[in-house]
């Protein structure tokens, strides 16, 4: 089996880095494309032994499953350009916020009368084998190719298979939750610092601490409420300390967080389906060289780009 | 000096047990409904004292006997309770003093009143408990924690457990936790009172009647303390267990977390303990 990917950026990497170490994919049998050979990433990926392209077309032809690995605007360019390549032996996954499979399905029908499309969403730690994956299927691909991918993904971290409705929701908790962590984990270690803790030391040990946590809730039956408990002796330092939290809205604030990232989603999702994205919301150089690959395709010169018709507009 | 001698000579058994009250206020007769409930000791053998008749009527249409004079309690009780407004113990306990015997034993309910000051103003041979009741003991659902003194033994201490479960939930503690228990149960009454509020006028709010919401806010309370109590589980999975996938419930606990309701429940129970701590000291 071979993977590609369109776009090399951090989803990219993060997915090939995954794959190569789990052992599941080696770097040869991965294709990775992108216009923009400036990207850190690329240089990364091609470290790696991935086999690195500008062209689009080389990497739909050489790939079983096609992962579109680009920013949510970019998808409705990508599809317009490969899907002339894309056969019905193809996988295609999509890993874009908030762009739904009937979208991607409409696009993709002018070329090819059954694609098989399952959507994904899925995070950075993958790139350790620690991701958090979900991914729903459309409407032509079959169990197996959820299965397939389902193995893929599994290789790098926890993978299941959900309604697509709930990716949205899923986006807001796993795929922004890493920032999340990340954001207490710099804190953390201030705390640390303040107390009296060297920089490097402090990171360490606030990343071994969650790291330590997240490790015995999955592997505990018990509810995170009681093995808050458990650490919380009468009086002590941790109950102190929890107050705190408490007293700051700690709880709320997650539960916001998780809030806006889902509905910021469906905002977005939104507005991709009522083709409101100006081309302003799209870097310059890139709509030029995803022009010169496919001469086909155009951007009307009007300030709305319209994302998800079928026919091109001529100029 | 020598210690006086019992009468009558009575057994530990609960039926042959004299009990005395000094003091007949709300918290006593919170106790007291409890044990007579229990029918561990016959209303006769029960005896109040309180300086004036107001208290004194609901005990004798209770059964038990009643007198002005705190000394005869002693004389004719072997359990004596101490449940006199903390101000008014000292003078008590100097009245008392002369008839406290080795076979007494002596509980206190006294809020704010240490074992050490206890033990202070009675004979060294007393038996001295200090137990903090909290206001459901009166519909024999309350909930009682208890230190012994120096003298008091376990034969004590399982008397006064047994006697007062009747009464709720009676636990036997270290000294210190009695002001947290103060904080938590004993104060803890009228948070909850405070919540059930609360709940009522929000359906109130939402168009339903006061009387109404107001009983259904306290069988909500009674129903899920019930849950607790019974299943053993863990609070936070009983929520959990409450809350369907984008449902009223989420939405709802949501606002609260938002309110920090948690630090305020815990900055409650601090301050109370701590007002505790602080007026024992007094």
């Amino acid at each position: 089996m071979s993977v590609g990917f369109i776009g090399a950026g951090q989803l990219a990497f993060a997915l090939a880095r995954g794959f190569t170490a789990a052992g599941v994919l080696a770097a040869h049998k991965i294709t990775a494309s992108s216009p923009d050979t400036d990207l850190p990433t690329v240089s990364g990926l091609r470290k790696m032994g991935v086999n690195f392209s500008v062209s689009n077309k080389d990497t739909v032809k050489n790939s079983d499953v096609l992962f579109l690995a680009v920013k949510p605007p970019i998808i409705p360019f990508i599809l317009e350009e490969v899907g002339p390549d894309i056969e019905a032996r193809h996988i295609v996954v999509s890993c874009a916020a908030g762009v739904t499979i009937s979208s991607i399905e409409k696009k993709l029908s002018t070329f090819c009368s059954t694609p098989k499309v399952i959507r994904c969403m899925t995070n950075t730690p993958v790139i350790v084998r620690e991701g958090a994956t979900v991914y729903a299927t459309g409407t032509h691909a079959d169990v197996e190719d959820g299965k397939l991918l389902e193995q893929l993904m599994a290789s790098v971290g926890f993978c299941t298979e959900v309604e697509e409705d709930l990716i949205d929701a899923v986006t807001g908790l796993s795929g922004s939750g890493p920032a999340y962590a990340f954001t207490a984990l710099d804190a953390l270690a201030d705390g640390g610092v303040k107390m009296g803790l060297p920089r490097r030391l402090a990171v360490r040990l606030g990343a071994q601490a969650l790291l330590g946590a997240a490790k015995m809730l999955l592997e505990s039956e018990q509810h995170p409420g009681q093995l808050k408990d458990n650490v919380c002796s009468p009086g002590g330092a941790t109950i102190h300390a929890l107050h705190f939290l408490e007293s700051g809205g700690f709880r709320s604030l997650l539960i916001n967080a998780v809030e806006a990232s889902c509905i910021r989603t469906r905002e977005l999702q939104h507005l991709a389906d009522q083709e409101k994205i100006s081309p302003a919301a799209i870097k310059k150089t890139l709509l030029d060289k995803v022009k010169l690959e496919s001469p086909s395709l155009s951007v009307a010169s009007a300030s709305k780009v319209s994302l998800f018709t079928n026919k091109s507009k001529k100029n | 000096g020598v210690a006086p001698e019992a009468w009558p000579r009575v057994a530990m058994e609960a039926s042959e047990l004299w009990v005395g009250f000094v003091g007949a206020g709300r918290m006593a007769g919170g106790l007291v409904r409890g044990l007579l409930q229990a029918g561990k000791v016959p209303a006769s053998n029960i005896l109040a004292s309180a300086p004036s008749d107001k208290n004194l009527d609901a005990w004798r249409e209770l059964g038990c006997r009643t007198t002005h004079c705190n000394l005869e309690v002693v004389h004719r009780s072997t359990l004596v309770f101490l449940a006199t407004k903390p101000h008014i113990l000292p003078g008590v306990l100097e009245e008392i003093r002369p008839a406290v015997g080795s076979h007494h034993i002596v509980v206190s309910l006294v809020a704010g009143v240490t074992i050490q000051t206890l033990q202070r103003l009675l004979p060294p041979w007393t038996k001295v408990l200090r137990i903090m009741p909290n206001l459901p003991c009166v519909v024999q659902a309350g909930a009682m924690v208890f230190s012994r003194g120096t003298n008091a033994g376990d034969e004590e201490a399982a008397l006064l457990k047994s006697l007062l479960s009747s009464c709720g939930l009676c636990e036997e503690v270290p000294e210190s936790y009695i002001d947290i228990h103060t904080g938590l149960s004993g104060s803890g009454v009228a948070y909850v009172y405070l919540f059930a509020e609360a709940l009522a006028e929000g359906a109130v709010k939402m168009g339903m009647p006061g009387a109404l919401a107001s009983r259904i806010a306290a069988q909500t309370l009674l129903g899920a303390a019930k849950m607790l109590l019974e299943t053993g589980e863990h609070p936070a999975k009983l929520r959990g267990d409450v809350c369907t996938p984008g449902g009223t419930t989420i939405y709802a606990l949501h606002q609260l977390e938002k309110g920090a309701l948690r630090a305020t429940v815990m900055d409650a129970v601090e301050a109370a303990t701590n007002r505790a701590c602080d007026m024992a000291k007094d």
